[in-house]
C-alpha cells in the first residue's frame, strides 16, 4: 500500500517538478526585461503605452529554447527550432505598435512560431487568432499560451495562406513568416481600412517592416522601417537612431 | 609499392575533397564549401610539419616509415578517419547561424575541422615520406600523386549519380585498402624477426582491412540516416518538408548539385504578384538544387490558369511587345514564373535556355516546350536568331552578401550586349530580380543596361530603359528602340498597384504611390546615376556610393557582390549592428577563413623551427621562399583556369573538375619529365613557365570567345589541351626543387609543409582577388609568384 502510494505520489509530482524546473519569472528576468524595454524599445522611439506594458509584462524567456534562455532579452532574434526564429524584441514591439491597435480589434496572426508575438498581441487587442502550419511549433506554443491563461487567443494548426475564414473579417493581420507574395485570401479577409503588417527580408539579415492598408479596391504598402539609406552623404543609419538626432543634420 | 600507395591515397583524398564540397553545399551554404579546400590543404601541410618535428628527434624516420607495414597502418588510419569524419560531420549539431550565439558551436566547428583534416594529414604523410625516402625519384612520386588526384577529380562525375554523396564517400574512402588486403608485408630481414611474427602481422593487417570493409558495408546497408546528407534547416527543402502532406518524389545526385523534386499542396510561388490579384494560384510542385533555389512548375491545365501571370510585375515587359512571334526565356537558379508569363502572352514559339541538365529535362517533360540545355552565353554565341522578347529570370538572393562569391555571366555588360544583339528591332529585354534596400542590385542592372546600350551605339540609353517595382521585386525593361509609349506602363502600374522607378519623363509623385518607402530611394538613386552618366561623372558616382554597384564585366562577373571594405562599419550599422548578418556575406567568410588560415599556416611553419636543436641546420630562407612561391603559383594558375573556364562550361563544378583533372594530369606528366631534367635547367623551366603564363594572360580571353561557339566535345577537348602547356611546366618546379635544392629528409618535409600552407593561402586570396581586382589578376599573381621562385632558386648557392 505504502509502495503504491509512493509511486502515485512520484508520478503526480514528476510533471509538477518538471514544469517548475523551467525558470519562472525571477527578479533576474524581470530586471532583464525592464532593461530590454527601456534600452532596446523605448529609446528607439516606441511610445505606445499598451505595447510597452505588454513587452514589460510577458516573460520572453519562456518562449525561447532552454539553451538560449540567457540571451532571451538580447537585442537580436533567436532560433527556436524547425528553421524558425523568435523576432528581435524591438521588431515585435514595432510590428505591434504599427498596427495602431486601440483594444477592440480582432487580429489574425500568420505564423505563431514560439507564440511570443501572439502573447503580446493578446495584451493589446481584443481577440487574437493565430495559425501555425508546423505541428511541433503549434503544439509547443499552444501548450505554453494555455499555461499562461491567454483566454483571448485562438490557435490553429493549419495553412495560414487561406487565413481564418470563419473568424473573418479582421481589423488587422500580421504575417510573421517569409513570403514572396501576400496571399490574396488574406487581403480578402481584411476589413476596409484594415491593416496588414509583414516583415520583409531575411531574419538573419536586415528586415524591412511593411504595412499594407486596404482602401476599397486599392492597396498601398508602406515601408515602416528597416534600413534607411541616406544617399547624398553616403551615410547609412537606422531610421530610429536617426530619430534620436535631427534629420536636418543630414543634407 | 609506395608509388601505388601515393596514387591511391591521392585519388581517394581528392574524391573525398570533391564530395565534401557537395556535402557542405547541401548541409550548409555554397560559399562555405570554400572551407573544404583549406581543410584539405592544411591536412597536407600539417603532415609536413609533423615529420619535420619528428626529424629533430629521429633522423632515420624516412627509412622506418617507408616500410610496407607502416604504409599499411597509415592507410588503415586514413580509411577509418575519412569515414568517421564524414559521419561525425553529418551527425554533429553544427549550426552556422548559432555560432555567434552559442559558444558550444565553436567547439563543434573545431571538431568538424580537425576531424576532416585527418584523412588529408594521413595522405600527406605518405606523400611526404615518399619524397623524403626516395629523393632521386621525386618526379615519379609527384607524377603518382598528381595522376591519382586527377583520377579523383573525375571519379565523382561518373559515380555520384549512382551512389549519392554519403555512399560514395564511404566507397571511395575504402579504395586504398586494396593495398592492405592484397600486398604482402615487407620481407626485409631487419624488420622481420621470425616467420610467426610475419604471419601475425599479415593477419592483423588483413583482418583490420576486412573489418573496415565489413563495418563500412554495414553502415551503407543498415544505417541510411547515418550517411544521408541532410540540408540545413534554414533551406527551402527543410522548411517545406515540415508542411503536412509534403513529400520528396525524386532525388538525383550529381556533381552539379542534388536535385530533389517535392510535391506539396503548400507550394505557392508568385514573386511580384500584384496585391490586386484576388483568385487562387494554379497548383505547383517544385525542384530544389542542394535543398534550396526552388524552381517551380505550374500545373497550367487550361488558359485561365495562366491569368495570374498577367498580374505579376515582369508581365509589364510583355505588354510592350504584344502578340510576340517568339520568346526566349533564360533561366538560371530558382524561379519558374517566366514560363506562365510567356504562355499568357500567347507566344507562337517559346525557347527556354536552362543550363542545369536535370531541371532542363523536367521543364521539357512538364511543359512540352523546346528546352536548350546550355549556358545562356554559349547559346547566344552560337545562335544568330532574333527574338521579340528575351526574359531573363534570375531572382537573386534575399540575403545580401550570400551570393557575393557567385560567378555569373548573366548580368555583365557583355551579356547585356548579347541580349540586345539578339532582339528584333521592336524587341524587349525583361529582367526580374529581388528588390534590395539600400538600392544595390537595381542600380547595377540599370547601369549595365545603360553601358551596353551605349556600346552598341545608342545615343540616349536612358530613353531605352524602364524599371518598375513592387515591395519585393523589380523588373528592368530594355529595348533597342526608344520606349516612347509610356502610357502602357503607367496604366499597368496604376491598375496593378505597382510603382515606376525609371521611365522617361517620370515624376517623383509616380515613383512612390503604392509601395511606399520613406523616400523613393530607387527612383532617386537611378535618377542621380542617369544624371552622372549624362555629365560624364559616372565613375565618381560609383566611387562615392557606399556599396559597390558598378556594372560588372566578364573579367569580374560577380553580380551579387556589393561590399566595399572601407564602408564596412557603415554596413554593419545598416544591417542592424548584427555581427552574424555580416558573417553571412561570402566576402566576410573569405576574409575570416584567410585570417584563420594565416594563423594556422604561421603555426605550422614556425613550430618545426622552434623544435630544431641549436646544433641542427634550419631550412634556408631562400628555400622556404622558393617552396612558398611554387605552392602559391601553382594554386593561382589552377584557380585562374577554374574561374575562366566557368565561362566556357557555364558551371563552376564542371569547370572545377575539368581544370583539376587537366592541370593535375599534365602536372603529373611534368613530374615524370622532371626525372630527366638536370639541375641547371630549373631556372630555365621557370622562365618557360612564366612565358607560357604571360601568353595565357594576354591570349586566353580571345580564344575563349571562339571556343564557346564550338560543339561540346570540341569545347572540352580544346579547353583541356589549353591546360597542358601551363600544367606540364607548373609540374616541374616542385619536384625539381625537391631534388636539387634540398639535401635532407627534414628539409623535404618542411618544404612540403611550406608548399601546402602557401597553397591554402593562395586559394583563399584568389577568391578575394577575383572579386576586387578581376579574374586576370589571379594569373598575374601566379606569374609574380613564379618570378619570386626564380629569384629564390638563384639565391641558393
Amino acid at each position: 500500500m505504502k509502495r503504491s502510494f509512493l509511486t502515485v505520489l512520484i508520478l503526480t509530482l514528476c510533471p509538477v517538478l518538471l514544469i517548475s524546473a523551467r525558470p519562472g519569472d525571477t527578479p533576474k528576468y524581470q530586471k532583464a526585461r525592464k532593461k530590454m524595454v527601456d534600452y532596446q524599445i523605448r529609446m528607439r522611439g516606441i511610445s505606445n503605452q499598451k505595447v510597452l506594458s505588454a513587452m514589460a509584462l510577458i516573460p520572453r524567456h519562456l518562449f525561447v529554447p532552454a539553451e538560449l534562455i540567457n540571451q532571451a532579452y538580447d537585442d537580436h532574434p533567436l532560433p527556436i527550432g524547425q528553421g524558425q526564429t523568435i523576432s528581435q524584441p524591438y521588431i515585435v514591439a514595432l510590428m505591434t505598435e504599427s498596427l495602431q491597435l486601440k483594444g477592440d480589434e480582432r487580429v489574425l496572426e500568420i505564423g505563431t512560431g514560439s507564440g511570443y508575438q501572439a502573447a503580446i498581441l493578446a495584451k493589446v487587442a481584443k481577440e487574437v487568432y493565430t495559425i501555425e502550419i508546423k505541428e511541433k511549433l503549434f503544439q509547443k506554443a499552444d501548450k505554453l499560451l494555455q499555461s499562461m491563461d491567454f483566454n483571448n487567443v485562438q490557435i490553429h494548426n493549419g495553412d495560414g495562406y487561406f487565413g481564418w475564414a470563419e473568424a473573418a473579417p479582421f481589423d488587422c493581420i500580421m504575417i510573421t513568416a517569409a513570403v514572396d507574395h501576400i496571399p490574396p485570401p488574406l487581403l480578402k479577409q481584411l476589413k476596409d481600412r484594415g491593416r496588414l503588417i509583414l516583415p520583409l527580408g531575411n531574419p538573419f539579415s536586415y528586415q524591412n517592416l511593411s504595412l499594407v492598408t486596404k482602401n476599397k479596391d486599392d492597396y498601398s504598402l508602406r515601408q515602416i522601417t528597416g534600413v534607411l539609406f541616406v544617399p547624398m552623404t553616403g551615410r547609412a543609419l537606422s531610421p530610429k537612431s536617426l530619430s534620436k538626432t535631427s534629420r536636418k543634420d543630414f543634407p | 609499392m609506395i608509388f601505388i600507395a601515393v596514387f591511391l591515397l591521392s585519388l581517394s583524398a581528392l574524391t573525398f575533397e570533391v564530395l565534401l564540397t557537395r556535402v557542405f553545399s547541401i548541409a550548409q551554404w555554397n560559399h562555405l564549401s570554400f572551407m573544404v579546400i583549406s581543410i584539405a590543404l592544411f591536412g597536407f601541410a600539417a603532415s609536413g610539419t609533423f615529420l619535420n618535428i619528428l626529424n629533430t628527434r629521429q633522423k632515420d624516420w624516412s627509412e622506418r616509415f617507408a616500410t610496407v607495414d607502416w604504409i599499411k597502418a597509415v592507410i588503415i588510419l586514413y580509411c577509418v578517419s575519412a569515414i568517421a569524419a564524414f559521419i561525425v560531420l553529418n551527425q554533429i549539431p553544427l549550426d552556422y547561424f548559432r555560432l555567434p550565439l552559442e559558444p558550444v558551436q565553436t567547439l563543434y566547428l573545431l571538431i568538424a575541422y580537425l576531424l576532416l583534416a585527418l584523412p588529408f594529414f594521413f595522405t600527406g604523410l605518405i606523400v611526404s615520406v615518399a619524397y623524403a625516402y626516395i629523393p632521386e625519384k621525386t618526379g615519379l612520386v609527384y607524377c603518382a600523386s598528381m595522376a591519382g588526384s586527377a583520377c579523383g577529380a573525375i571519379l565523382p562525375i561518373a559515380l555520384l549519380p549512382l551512389f549519392g554523396e554519403g555512399r560514395l564517400i564511404i566507397f571511395t574512402a575504402l579504395i586504398p585498402l586494396i593495398i592492405v588486403l592484397w600486398t604482402e608485408p615487407e620481407p626485409a630481414a631487419k624488420h622481420i624477426v621470425t616467420a610467426s611474427i610475419f604471419r601475425k602481422k599479415r593477419f592483423v593487417m588483413q583482418a583490420s582491412g576486412l573489418g573496415i570493409f565489413l563495418i563500412a558495408g554495414l553502415i551503407v546497408l543498415s544505417a541510411g540516416s547515418l550517411i544521408q546528407v541532410k540540408p540545413s534547416p534554414y533551406k527551402a527543402l527543410s522548411q517545406m518538408l515540415q508542411f503536412p502532406d509534403t513529400r520528396i518524389t525524386a532525388t538525383t545526385a550529381g556533381i552539379r548539385g542534388r536535385i530533389d523534386s517535392v510535391k506539396s499542396p503548400y507550394i505557392r510561388f508568385a514573386p511580384g504578384l500584384s496585391l490586386k490579384y484576388t483568385h487562387t494560384l494554379p497548383g505547383q510542385w517544385v525542384s530544389l538544387k542542394d535543398g534550396d533555389d526552388p524552381f517551380v512548375f505550374y500545373n497550367l491545365l487550361h488558359p485561365a490558369q495562366e491569368r495570374f501571370a498577367n498580374f505579376t510585375l515582369p508581365y509589364a515587359g510583355y505588354l510592350l511587345a504584344p502578340d510576340p512571334e517568339n520568346i526566349l526565356l533564360i533561366q538560371h537558379g530558382g524561379g519558374g514564373l517566366s514560363i506562365p508569363c510567356a504562355m499568357a502572352a500567347g507566344a507562337a514559339e517559346i525557347t527556354i535556355v536552362q543550363e542545369h541538365p536535370q531541371i532542363a529535362r523536367l521543364v521539357r517533360d512538364h511543359y512540352k516546350v523546346s528546352v536548350v540545355n546550355q549556358h545562356p552565353r554559349t547559346f547566344l554565341a552560337r545562335s544568330d536568331k532574333h527574338f521579340r522578347i528575351i526574359h531573363v529570370e534570375n531572382w537573386g538572393t534575399s540575403l545580401p552578401g550570400s551570393a557575393a562569391l557567385a560567378q555569373e555571366y548573366l548580368f555583365t555588360i557583355e551579356s547585356f550586349t548579347q541580349y540586345l544583339k539578339h532582339l528584333k528591332e521592336d524587341g524587349i529585354l525583361i529582367i526580374a530580380r529581388k528588390l534590395l534596400l539600400p538600392p544595390a542590385d537595381s542600380i547595377r542592372m540599370w547601369a549595365a543596361a545603360y553601358e551596353s546600350l551605349r556600346s552598341i551605339g545608342i545615343e540616349k540609353p536612358a530613353h531605352h530603359i524602364a524599371m518598375l517595382r513592387n515591395w519585393s521585386t523589380f523588373t528592368l525593361i530594355v529595348s533597342v528602340h526608344p520606349l516612347s509609349d509610356n502610357k502602357v506602363l503607367k496604366e499597368f502600374a496604376r491598375n496593378r498597384n505597382f510603382d515606376l522607378v525609371h521611365l522617361q519623363g517620370l515624376a517623383r509623385s509616380e515613383a512612390n504611390r503604392f509601395n511606399i518607402f520613406e523616400e523613393p530611394f530607387h527612383f532617386l538613386e537611378i535618377k542621380r546615376l542617369a544624371e552622372a552618366y549624362r555629365l560624364g561623372t559616372a565613375k565618381d558616382y560609383f566611387k562615392t556610393y557606399p556599396l559597390d554597384v558598378a556594372p560588372q564585366t566578364d573579367n569580374r562577373p560577380f553580380p551579387g557582390r556589393f561590399l566595399k571594405w572601407l564602408q564596412l562599419k557603415a554596413l554593419y550599422k545598416i544591417t542592424g549592428s548584427r555581427f552574424y548578418s555580416l558573417f553571412m556575406s561570402g566576402e566576410i567568410v573569405v576574409a575570416v577563413v584567410f585570417v584563420e588560415a594565416l594563423v594556422v599556416a604561421a603555426l605550422l611553419l614556425v613550430l618545426p623551427l622552434t623544435a630544431i636543436g641549436k646544433g641542427s641546420p634550419k631550412p634556408s630562407f631562400a628555400n622556404c621562399l622558393y617552396f612558398l612561391a611554387v605552392g602559391a603559383g601553382f594554386m593561382f594558375v589552377e584557380l585562374f583556369f577554374i574561374k575562366k573556364y566557368i565561362f566556357i562550361f557555364g558551371d563552376p563544378v564542371v569547370s572545377f573538375t575539368v581544370v583539376l583533372a587537366g592541370v593535375l594530369a599534365s602536372s603529373g606528366l611534368g613530374g615524370y619529365w622532371s626525372q630527366r631534367i638536370d639541375p641547371r635547367s630549373l631556372r630555365l623551366t621557370l622562365t618557360a613557365l612564366i612565358a607560357v603564363l604571360a601568353l595565357v594572360f594576354f591570349g586566353l580571353d580571345l580564344l575563349i570567345q571562339h571556343i564557346i561557339r564550338l560543339s561540346m566535345i570540341m569545347r572540352y577537348l580544346i579547353a583541356i589541351l589549353l591546360l597542358v602547356p601551363a600544367g606540364l611546366l607548373a609540374g616541374l618546379p616542385f619536384p625539381l626543387g625537391m631534388r636539387y635544392l634540398l639535401k635532407s629528409p627534414g628539409e623535404r618535409a618542411y618544404a612540403w609543409a611550406a608548399n601546402g600552407c602557401a597553397s591554402v593561402l593562395a586559394s583563399i586570396a584568389a577568391a578575394q582577388i577575383a572579386l576586387s581586382l578581376g579574374i586576370p589578376t589571379i594569373i598575374a599573381c601566379g606569374i609574380a609568384a613564379y618570378m619570386l621562385a626564380f629569384i629564390s632558386a638563384k639565391m641558393e648557392p
